[in-house]
């Protein structure tokens, strides 16, 4: 007993100290966890009430910024209703573009890890340098796009000369960027047993019924965190945006997206409380959406051996191999 | 060791800077300059600088490229009146009051407008001749019915692109405040802290552009711009129009005199002053400057303020030999020229070209002078796009635009206050 109770303590004793050294490990993150993302939210959250242009004190002013955001600033609501727009068709064709590369590069062939790094490749390389690249193919005069267009006997576009096809032009070059999340696609597909799919397979499903009912659903995981990472990005559109349309969105406000209007309310306007305010609102509306993704997540993501999904691989190849 | 900040610049800029610094220290050789800091990296240059004015260790010295009475009103610079006084190039009298005005704020001067590259409306002498239409200076138009008169001579459009213009209306944002005055009025009133974008001559200015769009370029801008780059700098690889000689009238600044693709062109061309609106009574000029300026908390003000001196009389030349921005301080000889174009069209020419700028300084109209300059500047350019494109009327653009410049403006007055 006695024996036992020494042997407890030391065990006590020991987790302690391993304890103590694991906190003495993270204490630098911490640290700099505090410092700058804890510290740098809360200031926000504060200066977002008050009037400051980092050189005077901050004045109170309670709700007044809130109140101009949704009353009175012109650029407010267009800038919500551009990157809303962006966010709303970027994401999912970014999705569809990524996954749809992800099945290509799964495809077993001669080359595959050339056209792996070819993918991405386009990530490397800065954004301003691929915008200039974008600008250029998108000129409505000389560039290779409207060229193709023409090739093809279809109507040229403005581009992002044109305020109807700015945001569009703006769309597609976010895809340009896709190789990320179509390596984070293909380790996902590689994560899918085999058997499952031959399975599927010798039942008798075809191509299809296989993606569709074996592949999407053990996928429906990589496709959660890559919707949310997408949502989160597309939010916070902002070099493309300003190397193509300034800090006045041009053409016709059609490419002023939230990060933008926050970027040039604090350094150009000096208005740094009232770009805390839009920041904190920007956000609050990250949050919710990304909640309302999280919390839709239980009817479609299919996570192996949750409680919450009554399906195992077996059970989702049968229902495969029904459908087929 | 005083230290001297940009908000950016390229190699031959900096080192430019650097070497008129060495040869300040020469002058002055209980002074220091520290190499010139061009640009603050990846970060903003307003964050860096404001952040390290609150820290209480900014540059000593800075070149700004945005108002320094937007700077001024929210207490980031030091007032320079008392330094000027003794000053040897830098006295209030030795700058073109229009352009000093751009760095008063509650009646005290906050900068110095190192350069001002003031405007002109350059036209293409072949073209004139080519329709045999007289090509001298004091045979140009004298007010805007003049000018659209003439422009409708060049215009060509082949289907639905813009071969040839004549003279496109104001579509420049900078150029805004020098049209405005053109027709009699002003953007911004500085002594009364007004705006006054929605005035009536105003609204009839911005009428009479749209009307002139629909009459001569099909009413449709984006046509327009979608058919060349009529801006007298290069826009997305496509060098000016007027280049081309697809555009025979157009608006810039000085500094494209001694730029090779104007100055060396293989036709001739020469400058006029910019016709009088309906409203107006007397051509003026605009400009567009680079400011110095003493950061609030600048450790070595003597020292610092010398340096601005030296490079506002002195110094300049030594930049505008690099790259010519008009230096706009009267003490600079009348006979510095920009090379290029001294080599390409004689130094006659050059002089009259340069004299002819200067002179435009003398009879600038106030821009620049607003504590909410940058604000102001994207709303109007917000409401010049929706009016060239038909997005709403004159009338309803300038009216939103009037409403919150004047709501921005009187946010920082009370905060001033």
């Amino acid at each position: 007993m006695v024996a036992t109770r020494a042997r407890q303590a030391r065990l006590g004793g020991m987790r302690r100290r391993e304890a103590r050294a694991g906190l003495l490990f993270v204490l630098p993150w911490l640290l700099s966890l505090l410092l700058f993302t804890i510290y740098p939210v809360l200031a926000t959250l504060y200066l977002s009430f008050t009037d400051y242009n980092i050189v005077q004190p901050p004045r109170w002013l309670g709700l007044q910024n809130y109140r101009t955001m949704f009353t009175a600033d012109p650029a407010f609501w267009p800038s919500v209703g551009n990157s809303a727009y962006y966010a709303l068709l970027a994401v999912p064709l970014g999705l569809a573009g990524a996954l749809g590369l992800a099945l290509l590069l799964h495809i077993r062939a001669q080359g595959m890890g050339v056209y792996r790094t070819l993918i991405a490749l386009p990530v490397l390389v800065p954004p301003v340098a691929s915008t200039i690249v974008f600008i250029a193919m998108f000129d409505p005069d000389n560039g290779l796009i409207n060229a193709l267009l023409q090739t093809v006997g279809l109507p040229t576009m403005g581009w992002l000369t044109d305020p109807t096809w700015s945001k569009p032009a703006l769309i597609l070059l976010s895809l340009w960027g896709l190789g990320a999340s179509a390596l984070i696609f293909l380790a996902g597909l590689h994560e899918i047993p085999p058997a499952l799919l031959d399975a599927a397979a010798i039942d008798g499903a075809g191509p299809w019924q296989r993606f569709r009912h074996v592949t999407l659903p053990l996928l429906t995981p990589v496709i959660l965190f890559n919707l949310v990472m997408g949502v989160i990005s597309s939010f916070h559109i902002f070099t493309q945006a300003l190397v193509v349309g300034g800090t006045t969105g041009k053409p016709l406000e059609s490419t002023l997206m939230f990060m933008v209007h926050i970027y040039r309310t604090a350094f150009r306007y000096f208005a740094m409380g009232y770009a805390a305010a839009l920041a904190v609102v920007l956000f609050l509306a990250v949050l919710v959406v990304t909640l309302v993704i999280f919390q839709s997540a239980h009817v479609w993501v299919y996570y192996e051996g949750s409680r919450g999904s009554n399906r195992s691989h077996t059970e989702t190849a049968c229902r495969a191999t029904i459908v087929a | 060791m005083v230290t001297f900040w940009t908000p950016g610049g390229g190699g031959d800029f900096c080192t430019g800077l650097d070497n008129i610094a060495r040869d300040f220290e020469s002058h002055h050789p209980g002074i220091a300059i520290a190499p010139t800091q061009c640009g603050t990296g990846e970060q903003e240059f307003h964050e860096v600088l404001l952040a390290r004015i609150a820290a209480g260790n900014p540059p000593d010295a800075v070149l700004l490229w945005t108002s320094p009475a937007a700077l001024a009103a929210r207490g980031a610079l030091l007032p320079l009146d008392a330094l000027m006084q003794h000053a040897r190039y830098a006295q209030a009298e030795n700058w073109p009051p229009a352009v000093l005005a751009s760095c008063r704020f509650a009646g005290q001067t906050y900068g110095l407008p190192v350069t001002a590259g003031s405007y002109g409306l350059w036209y293409n002498q072949a073209m004139f001749e080519h329709k045999g239409i007289p090509a001298g200076r004091d045979a140009f138009p004298k007010s805007w019915d003049e000018l659209r008169r003439l422009s409708q001579e060049f215009t060509v459009w082949k289907g639905d692109t813009l071969q040839v213009a004549g003279f496109i209306p104001w579509h420049a944002v900078e150029d805004l405040p020098l049209w405005s005055a053109l027709n009699g009025v002003q953007l911004y009133d500085a002594a009364q802290r007004k705006y006054t974008i929605d005035a009536e001559p105003n609204v009839a200015m911005m009428e009479y552009a749209v009307d002139w769009l629909n009459q001569e370029y099909k009413g449709d801008f984006a046509r327009v711009v979608r058919s060349g780059n009529w801006e007298g700098y290069e826009v997305e690889g496509r060098q000016p129009a007027f280049v081309d000689q697809r555009q025979a009238m157009f608006v810039t600044y000085s500094w494209n005199m001694g730029l090779k693709i104007f100055a060396q062109s293989a036709f001739p061309w020469n400058i006029a002053r910019l016709p009088v609106g309906p409203g107006g009574t007397r051509s003026v000029a605009g400009y567009w400057p680079n400011w110095l300026a003493l950061p609030k908390a600048s450790q070595r003000v003597e020292q610092a303020f010398a340096w601005l001196d030296y490079m506002s009389g002195v110094g300049v030349q030594a930049w505008f030999r690099n790259f010519p921005d008009l230096p706009a301080n009267r003490q600079v000889p009348r006979d510095l020229l920009p090379t290029a174009l001294v080599d390409s069209k004689g130094k006659a020419f050059a002089q009259d070209i340069m004299d002819f700028f200067r002179a435009q300084l003398d009879s600038a109209t106030p821009m620049w002078d607003s504590p909410v300059q940058d604000f102001a500047t994207d709303q109007l350019r917000r409401a010049l796009e929706q009016i060239m494109y038909k997005v709403a009327t004159p009338r309803t653009a300038l009216v939103e635009a009037q409403k919150a410049c004047q709501s921005a403006l009187d946010k920082v007055l009370r905060a001033r206050s």
